[in-house]
C-alpha cells in the first residue's frame, strides 16, 4: 500500500499529498472497524507475551476473545508510565532481544529512564506514521530535510531522521546544537525542511538575524516541530520571521516516539492521529471514565501494531479533545486538540521531560536543602530557561557569600546530572512560596 | 569582646532592604555600620548596632533570615597609614580578614579568622578595640 501511496503522492506534489489516502480518507466506520481488529490481535499479544498483561487480564478473569467491541475495550486495565519503570528495563518486552534491532528511552519520573525496543517491523511502522505525519504538514519527496534534534536516545532525532528518507526527501542530519553551522547549511545546501524543537527553531532564527541572514531568500518553507508543546505566539512569531509554515506534530516514547498525531495544513490547531497505528480514548483523568466526542480530558493511547513493546490504554496524562468531523484537508482521521496542559507537573524543556518529583529527589539528598521550591520556565532569546526558587533553611544562611554560593553550585550541579539539563538555582526567603492546601504549585510555566 | 554583626538574608527585590531598615528604625536602633553586597539574585545585609540582641529578635519577628557573627572592632587613629598598619600586622600573624567594613567615625569591623588572637596582637599596637557596650554611646564628635 505504502509503494502504492508514495507514486501517487509524488505525481500530486503540488497539491497536498495525502500519504496514504485509502486508510487516512476511509470513512469513520471503516476506521472503526479495523482498529477493532487491531485492537484484538494487539491484546492478544500482549497477553500471550507479555506476563505484566496476562497477571492483570487474569486478575479481572479477562480473556481477550473477551474484547469483542469497542465498549468492551473499556474493561481493559489502563497502564500507566510506574510500569514501564518498574519492569525497566526489558520487562514489557514481548519478543526475545534477539529480534528487537533498537532501544530508545525517555525520561523517567524518577532515576531511571523508560526504555523502549522495537523489531524490524515495528521501524517500518513507525516509518509509516513519521511519512503521513510529515505530508500532513506539506512535506514532499523533494524536500531538503536538516535535523535539529539532537540523535540519541530521543526518539525524535531517528524517528523523523528515516521517515524523511523513507519519504524520499534529501536528509541532512546536522543534529543539535552548532547554530551558526545550522545557518551555513540552510543557506548552503538549500534546505526546505527544518525539523526542530520550536525554541530551537526560534533560536536559529534570532542568530539567523543577528548575523545579517535573510530568512526571506532562504529557501526554507516548512518547519517540523517537536518534542515540547508549540506555543501559538512562539509559532507566529517563527512563520513572521523565518518567512515558513511553522506545524508541530505529537507523539511519546512510550507508545512510538514522534508520529501519533500531526498538524495537517487546513486545521492548523489540531493534529490528525494516525489512526491505523493508535487507538485513541479521552478520559475524564479523575474517574477514569470514558467522554463523549469532543470533550477535553486525558488522551489514553493504544499503539495497534507493535510488537516489541506493546502497550495497552496508556495514560499519557495529556489534556485534549478529540473530533471525528471530516478535515477540509481531505482526511477523515480524528483530530486531537494540540495538548497545552497535563494533569500532572511534567514539564517539556528543550525537549527532555521533567518532573518535579526529580527536583525532590535531588532535594532530598542535599543536607539543609529545604523542601519548599518552585520551577519556573520561561524563554529568553528563544531559549528555554530553567529556575529553581529554592526556600533557603534558616541553618544555610550564613554571613559569607562564599559558603551561600557554594551551596547554591552543589544544588544546581546535582540537578543538571539527574535532570540533564542546566538550572539556574535563586534562593528565596522562607516562607516566600505560597503554601497552599492539597496540590502544591511546584511549577510555573512562563512561556507564551 | 569584639562587637555583634547582624547579617540578614535579602532577596534581590525592590523595597526589601527598606523594609529590613523600617524594623530597625521602629525598634528605635542606632546603626553604627553596615555593609550591602549581592549577587545577581540575592543579598547579605550586614549591620552593627547599638542594641543587636533586640534588633535579632525585631527582625526574626518579621520573617527575616538572620545571623549573629562576632566580629572584631576597632578605633583608628585618624591619619594616613592607619588601615595599612592594621592589616599588615594582622596579617604578619597569619590571620586572615573575611571582609571587612568602616563604621561611624574611625570604627572599622573585621571578620577575622581568629578574633581573641586578633585582639592579642592589636593590643600592643597604635589602636583602639572596641566592645558592644560602647556602641550604646553617641560617638559624635570622636
Amino acid at each position: 500500500m505504502s509503494n502504492q501511496a508514495n507514486q501517487t503522492n509524488q505525481a500530486n506534489q503540488t497539491i497536498q499529498p495525502i500519504y496514504d489516502p485509502a486508510v487516512e480518507c476511509a470513512t469513520r466506520e471503516e476506521i472503526r472497524a479495523r482498529q477493532l481488529i487491531l485492537m484484538q490481535e494487539q491484546v492478544a499479544w500482549a497477553y500471550e507475551r507479555v506476563p505484566f498483561y496476562r497477571q492483570q487480564f487474569d486478575a479481572l478473569g479477562l480473556k481477550p476473545q473477551d474484547i469483542r467491541s469497542h465498549a468492551d475495550i473499556q474493561r481493559i486495565p489502563f497502564t500507566d508510565k510506574t510500569a514501564l519503570r518498574d519492569h525497566y528495563p526489558y520487562g514489557l518486552f514481548a519478543v526475545p532481544l534477539t529480534e528487537i534491532v533498537r532501544l530508545h528511552a525517555s525520561t523517567g519520573t524518577t532515576g531511571k529512564p523508560i526504555v523502549v525496543g522495537y523489531t524490524k517491523e515495528d521501524i517500518e511502522q513507525w516509518r509509516y506514521c513519521i511519512m503521513s505525519m510529515m505530508q500532513m504538514a506539506g512535506v514532499v519527496p523533494s524536500d531538503r530535510v536538516q535535523m535539529a534534534f539532537g540523535y540519541g536516545m530521543f526518539t525524535g532525532g531517528f524517528g523523523l531522521h528515516y521517515g524523511a528518507e523513507g519519504l524520499g526527501c534529501m536528509m541532512i542530519p546536522a543534529s543539535a546544537g552548532n547554530t551558526e553551522r545550522h545557518i551555513m547549511m540552510i543557506e548552503d545546501y538549500g534546505t526546505t525542511v527544518l525539523v526542530a524543537t520550536p525554541s530551537y527553531a526560534m533560536h536559529i532564527c534570532e542568530v539567523g538575524e543577528q548575523l545579517g541572514f535573510d530568512w526571506a531568500k532562504s529557501q526554507l518553507r516548512v518547519g517540523l516541530f517537536g518534542g515540547e508543546p508549540c506555543p501559538p505566539k512562539l509559532k507566529a512569531a517563527i512563520e513572521g520571521r523565518m518567512h515558513i509554515t511553522c506545524t508541530d506534530n505529537y507523539g511519546l516514547t512510550e507508545v512510538m516516539g514522534p508520529g501519533v498525531s500531526g498538524e495537517c495544513l487546513s486545521s492548523r490547531d489540531q493534529q490528525h492521529i494516525i489512526e491505523d497505528h493508535f487507538y485513541w480514548e479521552v478520559i475524564d483523568p479523575a474517574t477514569q471514565e470514558l467522554l463523549p466526542e469532543g470533550s477535553e480530558g486525558e488522551l489514553v493511547l493504544t499503539p495497534l501494531q507493535k510488537k516489541g513493546i506493546p502497550v495497552l490504554r496508556y495514560r499519557t496524562h495529556d489534556l485534549t479533545s478529540i473530533t471525528c468531523e471530516p478535515c477540509a484537508c481531505g482526511r477523515t482521521t480524528a483530530r486531537m486538540a494540540k495538548v497545552r496542559s497535563r494533569t500532572d507537573d511534567m514539564l517539556i524543556i528543550r525537549g527532555t521531560n521533567v518532573f518535579p518529583s526529580q527536583v525532590e529527589d535531588v532535594l532530598t539528598g542535599i543536607p539543609g536543602a529545604s523542601p519548599h521550591y518552585r520551577l519556573v520556565v520561561d524563554n529568553e532569546a528563544g531559549l528555554d530557561r530553567l529556575t529553581l526558587l529554592l526556600e533557603l533553611e534558616p541553618q544555610m544562611f550564613s554571613d559569607a557569600f562564599v559558603e551561600m554560593d557554594d551551596f547554591r553550585h552543589q544544588v544546581g550541579d546535582k540537578l543538571r546530572n539527574t535532570l540533564q539539563l542546566s538550572v539556574k538555582v535563586k534562593l528565596l526567603e522562607p516562607n516566600s512560596i505560597e503554601r497552599t492546601m492539597g496540590k502544591s504549585k511546584h511549577v510555573e510555566d512562563l512561556r507564551g | 569582646m569584639g562587637v555583634s554583626q547582624i547579617s540578614v538574608f535579602v532577596e534581590n527585590q525592590t523595597g526589601r532592604v527598606s523594609r529590613l531598615t523600617g524594623i530597625l528604625e521602629k525598634a528605635e536602633i542606632s546603626i553604627r555600620g553596615f555593609s550591602l553586597a549581592d549577587t545577581a539574585d540575592f543579598g547579605i545585609a550586614r549591620f552593627v548596632l547599638d542594641r543587636p540582641e533586640q534588633a535579632l529578635e525585631a527582625l526574626k519577628e518579621a520573617g527575616f533570615l538572620v545571623k549573629t557573627t562576632e566580629l572584631l572592632c576597632i578605633e583608628l587613629p585618624d591619619k594616613p597609614g592607619a588601615l595599612d598598619h592594621v592589616f599588615s600586622v594582622v596579617a604578619e600573624a597569619g590571620i586572615s580578614v573575611e571582609y571587612a567594613y568602616s563604621l561611624v567615625s574611625t570604627y572599622v569591623a573585621l571578620k577575622v579568622s581568629d578574633i581573641r588572637r586578633a585582639e592579642e596582637i592589636l593590643a600592643g599596637q597604635p589602636v583602639r578595640l572596641v566592645e558592644q557596650d560602647e556602641l550604646g554611646h553617641v560617638v559624635d564628635g570622636t
